[in-house]
């Protein structure tokens, strides 16, 4: 009897399991809607920045800023961003490892790097391989907000400006597709130059009739903080969004797993409850054997 | 300043960081240009303008009559005006009349308060100084 007790209990439990798992990826997929909803919102604010920019390029206006200058780095550092919780496949792990090597490379060619992590599992994953955190982020969840993310940005931009960081790099996932995620290294800072558009006559056409106040220079100065806070933003909402999506994968995974194995526990279960009868009936045909002779 | 008597409307888009906060039509949008407000109808000449802290006035289809007007408060960031569309672009967008006029008060008091010293404080100092008067002054505008 102990047996069949044992797998009946071990069959509850697996249940409740499925019971949770399930319900943690309709829970992650509801969320990585919204997440998404979001993402395709600000999706706007870039491509009219870009615009912009592309306007102020065609116009042969001097794109020259600080912001845009490669310096040699001395000091860099690096935005780290994971998940405040588990539970999501190989998400936090894929970006920790990312991160991980990156500072390997900084510290073997001895460029002192200043590490931000978001993220409880980062900051746990990290600490535990000896890495000195300077700042930590725990309160970005799934709906990461433009207010709360400027202030790191605008702290990024002094930091550059006043020449104390050469270099920002970013470790996040990339939303490509539901399909595909990657766990990357972007670099912020400085800013790549603005891209000129393929269809550039057209686009020269364009800006000629454009006239700018005060001016495209003045503009410009303004315009590039602006799209390094996008630009960072947008990789607060990617993280945001995979992060959903791979919980949403992970669970969908694991309760079909308990499916599997409640499946093969019932299987095992019912095979020796039967013994378990079989042997009972034995025992009393016996009996009665033994009482005839 | 366009002539606001202009007929057809004029599309106005205000885009944030988060989201697009206003898409409609309009008679006429007032801009608060860095260096003063600038009134445009349809018609206007196409340019790229950058923004102060103030207030964008959407005038509706009506005209300026009472309700039609709408008033949102942005900090800053970039207009662009094209064909019949003005593109505000900007990285805080809200509701004049959602507005706090006592927090606005209360916050331009602790920035006034506040300490600046080194010529980069003292600058960042002046600006938010400069915003947050806006700030009060659209919200204490009914």
């Amino acid at each position: 009897m102990a047996k069949a007790r044992a797998l009946d209990r071990r069959r509850k439990s697996v249940k409740n399991i499925r019971k949770i798992t399930r319900t943690m990826e309709l829970i992650a997929t509801a969320r990585f809607k919204k997440a998404m909803d979001r993402s395709v919102a600000a999706r706007d604010y870039t491509k009219q920045l870009a615009k912009i920019l592309e306007n102020i390029g065609s116009v042969g206006a001097d794109v020259s800023h600080p912001l845009l200058e490669v310096r040699p780095t001395r000091r860099t550092a690096v935005l780290v961003l994971t998940g405040n919780r588990g539970l999501c496949g190989g998400y936090n792990s894929n970006i920790v490892r990312q991160a991980v090597a990156l500072l390997g490379q900084w510290k073997s060619e001895q460029v002192p790097a200043h590490v931000t992590v978001s993220g409880k599992r980062g900051i746990s994953a990290l600490k535990f391989r000896g890495i000195d955190i300077a700042e930590r982020h725990t309160t970005f969840e799934d709906k990461p907000e433009f207010a709360a993310v400027a202030p790191i940005g605008r702290a990024y931009l002094d930091a550059y400006a006043a020449g104390q960081i050469d270099r920002l790099d970013v470790v996040y996932t990339k939303f490509h597709s539901i399909a595909k995620q990657e766990a990357i290294t972007e670099t912020l800072l400085p800013l790549a130059p603005p891209e000129t558009s393929a269809g550039g006559t057209k686009a020269n056409l364009a800006s000629d009739e454009y006239e700018f106040y005060p001016s495209a220079a003045s503009i410009l100065e303004e315009i590039l903080p602006a799209s390094f806070l996008s630009r960072l933003f947008k990789c607060f909402l990617d993280a945001a969004v995979s992060e959903q999506v791979a919980r949403m994968v992970a669970m969908k995974a694991a309760t079909e797993n308990a499916g599997g194995l409640i499946k093969s526990l019932s299987r095992q279960y019912n095979r020796a409850r039967q013994s378990q009868i079989t042997g009972e009936i034995m025992e009393i045909l016996g009996g009665v054997e033994a009482l005839k002779k | 300043m366009a002539d606001a008597k202009q007929s057809g409307s004029i599309r106005c888009v205000i885009t944030t960081p988060e989201t697009t906060s206003l898409d409609t039509h309009a008679r006429s949008v007032v801009l608060p240009l860095d260096d003063g407000e600038r009134g445009v109808a349809r018609g206007h000449t196409p340019f790229i303008g950058r923004l102060g802290a103030g207030e964008v006035r959407v005038i509706g289809e009506q005209g300026a009559g009472g309700e039609a007007v709408r008033r949102v408060f942005v900090e800053g960031g970039f207009v662009e005006v094209s064909h019949g569309v003005v593109s505000v672009i900007t990285q805080r967008a809200v509701p004049a009349e959602t507005l706090d006029q006592a927090a606005a008060k209360a916050d331009l008091e602790r920035i006034a308060a506040s300490r600046a010293t080194g010529d980069e404080a003292i600058a960042t100092k002046l600006r938010e100084l400069e915003t947050a008067r806006k700030l009060v002054r659209t919200a204490s505008r009914r």
